[in-house]
């Protein structure tokens, strides 16, 4: 439920609830809509929170709507005094129209744990300081060449019989593996992709520039996700994130003090066009998620 | 029998392993005991028949579907329960969280349905009291039963749970056995275990697997009948016995072929199953 403040998203400008002596109460409308069973969220979780504490309400509510549907609308509310609080991150994806279950999905995600994100924003800091301190190089190499292994490590922690508690459940579930996968992948990167965006703002020196992780970033989330299930969810991430070191160590050590080319416009466009084959290729083996069989794996 | 799951000719390898060899069976409805020695291969044969892993050869049948194909299995997947041997939580959630994610991943999209669902099953497994409790607050008992609950949300009709009752005191096997019980009716469940007791009580057939193969498949009496005439009590260990153990009276119990004028006593279904893993073993405790 969304709590008091959902109230507020009930206010008189959006025309679906009245004030009675300072008190919000649900509009008429409203209570026709919840008796009817037609109140859609968040405005369904206000009302439902609102008419556990407000007999007046409750009294309209039953004045308004038919037996059969109003003993519908109690057993909900029931049902919904038990229902988990959604946290901050699912409130605000609610809001913003992601249906309640792909948000309860989203921030099921191992990874968006608070621990982690502030792993990342720690090692962001650092790594902004440290290119800052080095004031002279035209390339912030280190912010770039880390930057896009986040939300490769991310997405590696997301999924798989590893690091998933509930993997072995998730995957004799009816929903798409693939799905499932897609999911986690689009709430780390909307993470991870978000922390990199502001790590760049911090680096307004160098212009464009502090934003060269993003293809890269995006190219090696999706080749290590589409050689998953050939390699394994622990090694072909560790695959890629040591061929993408390698390469640029070599790219640095060829550029002597000039951008790496991996962050030049040809480097970036060779970066895109991995991005766009590893993604082809991920669709392309998008069934091979659907059992719990990775290779490193027993089954038993 | 009506089979309801029917697997034939399964195999499946792992380094090397034959973890499935050559394994057939048919399941119908009601509570199916599984047992087997470590490494027998009964989560493998449970992982495949959930179709959590597919098979290298052989056909399976599920509820009518065969799971082999993306809109076979997806269908099988729609009827089955599944309770893994270490099943995982998101130890932040609350009971009640868990069991709505699971029913999210089971395709309960309409919120108000989904959680009257949820209470349904957390009612059934008797968690009415902590469903808003984080799981990492539960006792293992409990978490077993969140578990359960999980597996039976949408009412499946075919329910694998492996090694439930594992870690459970006795109190808390007698409640699990309880649940399994009345979940049995109307479905078809199969319970991997241990414990010939958990058979004796709750099956109304039995498996036994070893070395990656079926050895017996038929009712728990049947598997008793066995060992008829092939369990003797002695005052001291008979070497010649496949199996002996010290009771809680100090006598021997010895299970093979017995010598001439043995003292025969009534078989149980730990004998049968003794005799039919074929394998020598000899054992000292109480029991």
């Amino acid at each position: 439920m969304s709590g008091m403040s959902g109230m507020s998203g009930m206010s008189g400008t959006s025309g679906t609830s009245g004030t009675s002596g300072g008190a919000w109460h649900v509009a008429a409308d409203d209570l026709r809509a919840y008796a009817r069973g037609e109140l859609a969220p968040p405005l369904l979780w206000s009302a439902d929170t609102h008419l556990v504490t407000c007999a007046r309400c409750r009294a309209v509510l039953a004045e308004t709507g038919d037996p059969v549907a109003l003993d519908e609308g109690w057993e909900r509310l029931d049902a919904e005094l038990d229902a988990p609080r959604p946290g901050f991150m699912e409130s605000a994806l609610t809001r913003f129209g992601v249906p309640d279950h792909t948000a309860r999905l989203l921030a099921a995600t191992p990874v968006l744990r608070l621990s982690w994100l502030v792993a990342v924003v720690a090692v962001l800091l650092t790594t902004v300081a440290a290119t800052l301190s080095v004031r002279g190089s035209g390339t912030p190499t280190l912010f770039l060449a880390l930057a896009p292994l986040l939300p490769v490590a991310g997405v590696a922690l997301s999924y798989g019989p590893v690091l998933d508690p509930t993997f072995e459940m998730a995957v004799v579930s009816p929903m798409h593996g693939f799905r499932l996968l897609m999911v986690r992948t689009l709430a780390v990167l909307g993470a991870v992709l978000g922390l990199n965006g502001l790590a760049s703002l911090a680096l307004p020196g160098y212009g464009l520039l502090a934003a060269a992780w993003l293809l890269p970033a995006l190219a090696l989330t999706a080749l290590a996700l589409a050689l998953t299930p050939r390699l394994g969810p622990v090694l072909a991430p560790a695959l890629v994130a040591g061929a993408w070191v390698g390469l640029l160590l070599a790219a640095v050590r060829q550029a002597s003090g000039e951008t790496p080319a991996p962050f030049t416009a040809p480097g970036q466009g060779v970066a895109a066009a991995v991005a766009v084959l590893a993604t082809l290729l991920l669709h392309g083996v998008r069934d091979r998620f659907d059992v719990g069989r990775f290779p490193g794996r027993r089954g038993a | 029998m009506i089979p309801t799951v029917s697997a034939s000719g399964l195999r499946l390898a792992h380094g090397g392993v034959r973890a499935l060899d050559d394994v057939s069976l048919r399941l119908g409805e009601g509570v199916t005991g599984l047992l087997g020695p470590n490494g027998a291969g009964k989560t493998t044969l449970l992982r495949v028949l959930a179709t959590a892993l597919p098979p290298d050869r052989g056909a399976l049948t599920v509820l009518g579907h065969d799971p082999s194909g993306p809109a076979g299995r997806q269908e099988v997947r729609r009827a089955l329960g599944y309770l893994p041997q270490t099943p995982g939580f998101h130890p932040d959630f609350t009971s009640f969280a868990f069991v709505d994610h699971v029913a999210i991943l089971k395709e309960m999209t309409d919120r108000a349905a989904r959680h009257r669902e949820v209470r349904r099953v957390l009612d059934a497994v008797d968690l009415r009291d902590v469903r808003g409790t984080r799981i990492r607050r539960l006792s293992g008992g409990m978490r077993q039963r969140v578990a359960l609950a999980a597996a039976l949300v949408g009412d499946p009709g075919f329910l694998v749970l492996d090694e439930p009752t594992v870690g459970l005191d006795p109190e808390q096997r007698m409640r699990f056995r309880e649940l399994i019980a009345t979940a049995g009716e109307g479905r078809t469940v199969l319970l991997s275990t241990h414990q010939t007791e958990d058979v004796a009580v709750l099956c109304n057939r039995v498996v036994v697997m070893a070395a990656g193969r079926v050895r017996f498949e038929g009712t728990p009496a049947e598997l008793t009948a066995r060992a008829a005439g092939r369990v003797w009590s002695s005052a001291e260990r008979d070497p010649g016995a496949r199996a002996c153990w010290r009771t809680g009276t100090g006598a021997f119990r010895n299970v093979g072929d017995p010598p001439g004028g043995a003292e025969l006593v009534e078989p149980t279904l730990e004998d049968g199953y003794l005799l039919t893993l074929d394998a020598p073993a000899v054992v000292e405790t109480t029991s």
